[in-house]
């Protein structure tokens, strides 16, 4: 026959305390000293960088480099009150109709009219596949804007220009942005 | 007659060591640690925002560097938050460059420089640009030219990150 437990064998259990007070102690040094490096705003910065040659104290050095003949391809996106003008060395990419933006503004949510960066995007990395390895000057691109564009319009084109999301994955477009003063 | 407590009763109301209950302490401090240590930064705070102005936003990666810190905001241009010129008398002025901004910027940009003689720091020629969201193309550019102009070329423009 099985042995059975006694019946009258039982144990109450003893309520084990884990000592968490030296935890504590690290947890209140811990804490401050984070707290006093703890970043919540994240900042970041988008670099542009002159050439520093062209931007001397007199600006004459840029007339001593010896013309170059190698075509260029000179992208320009133009951010105008009525939507983006995409440009290059060799030709306006025209909209719908002649005269019209490449990319037009479209209606927001709120029935405002905004700029289209997803389209702009999206034209660019067509550009971006076309032109890679053709010119030198592939990944640079030139931001033009109307005196009255505001500043957050000019971070996102800069946005939209960097780099696309394509099946989740970023792609890099043109990473390399110059600010150009005036629109011609 | 007096009261006498029940000698039965005696060992019931006998609450025993009394601990302090921690659990939900720690709990709560195990919380607080993981999202402090997810916002941690080994640098600290390198460029202060300031407080009259809204930077734009933008998905960029890069992190902030050091710089000679240029601020836009609606009413002043300050270098180094010193008052420079007046926002507002900035529109009005023909060509691209801000005199006074320029002067300021060579002030600094000749120290810099004297430094970087005598004790041999590399004067990188790096600005920091913090600009109000709604600041118009048209100022912007202007202190963008005249920081260049100013032995500035490196220019970063400084926004908050945007996650995604």
């Amino acid at each position: 026959m099985a042995y059975r437990p006694s019946k009258r064998a039982k144990h109450g259990f003893e309520w084990i305390h884990t000592n968490i007070t030296p935890m504590m102690n690290l947890m209140v040094v811990l804490i401050p000293l984070l707290l006093t490096s703890a970043e919540f705003v994240k900042l970041g910065v988008i670099q542009l960088n002159l050439p520093p040659a062209a931007v001397g104290p007199e600006g004459e050095k840029l007339n001593e480099l010896p013309i170059e003949d190698i075509k260029r391809l000179d992208l320009t996106v133009t951010i105008t009150n009525k939507g983006f003008f995409i440009s290059s060395s060799m030709a306006v990419l025209s909209g719908e109709r002649e005269g019209e933006p490449t990319i037009p503004l479209i209606m927001a949510q709120n029935d405002s009219m905004v700029h289209d960066y997803g389209s702009l995007s999206e034209k660019l990395y067509e550009i971006r596949k076309k032109a890679e390895n053709r010119f030198p000057d592939y990944d640079r691109i030139i931001i033009l804007a109307e005196p009255d564009i505001v500043y957050q319009t000019i971070v996102n084109t800069m946005d939209a220009a960097r780099s696309i999301k394509i099946n989740g994955k970023r792609q890099s477009l043109f990473p390399n942005v110059l600010l150009s003063a005036e629109v011609r | 007659m007096a009261f006498i407590p029940s000698h039965a009763k005696k060992h019931k109301t006998d609450p025993g060591e009394v601990r302090l209950q921690l659990t939900s302490m720690m709990d709560m401090f195990t919380i607080i640690l993981v999202f402090l240590l997810k916002t941690y930064s080994v640098h600290g705070q390198l460029i202060n925002p300031s407080q009259d102005l809204t930077l734009p936003s933008s998905s960029v990666q890069s992190s902030p560097e050091l710089g000679l810190d240029v601020t836009v905001s609606y009413d002043w241009i300050l270098v180094n938050n010193k008052p420079v010129e007046r926002t507002r008398d900035v529109l009005k002025q023909e060509g691209y460059i801000i005199p006074a901004l320029q002067e300021e910027l060579r002030l600094y940009a000749s120290e810099a420089e004297k430094m970087e003689k005598k004790y041999g720091t590399k004067f990188s020629g790096k600005v920091t640009i913090q600009g109000d969201k709604n600041l118009p193309y048209s100022i912007l550019i202007k202190v963008m030219a005249t920081c260049g102009r100013s032995n500035y070329p490196n220019m970063r423009l400084v926004v908050y990150k945007r996650e995604g």
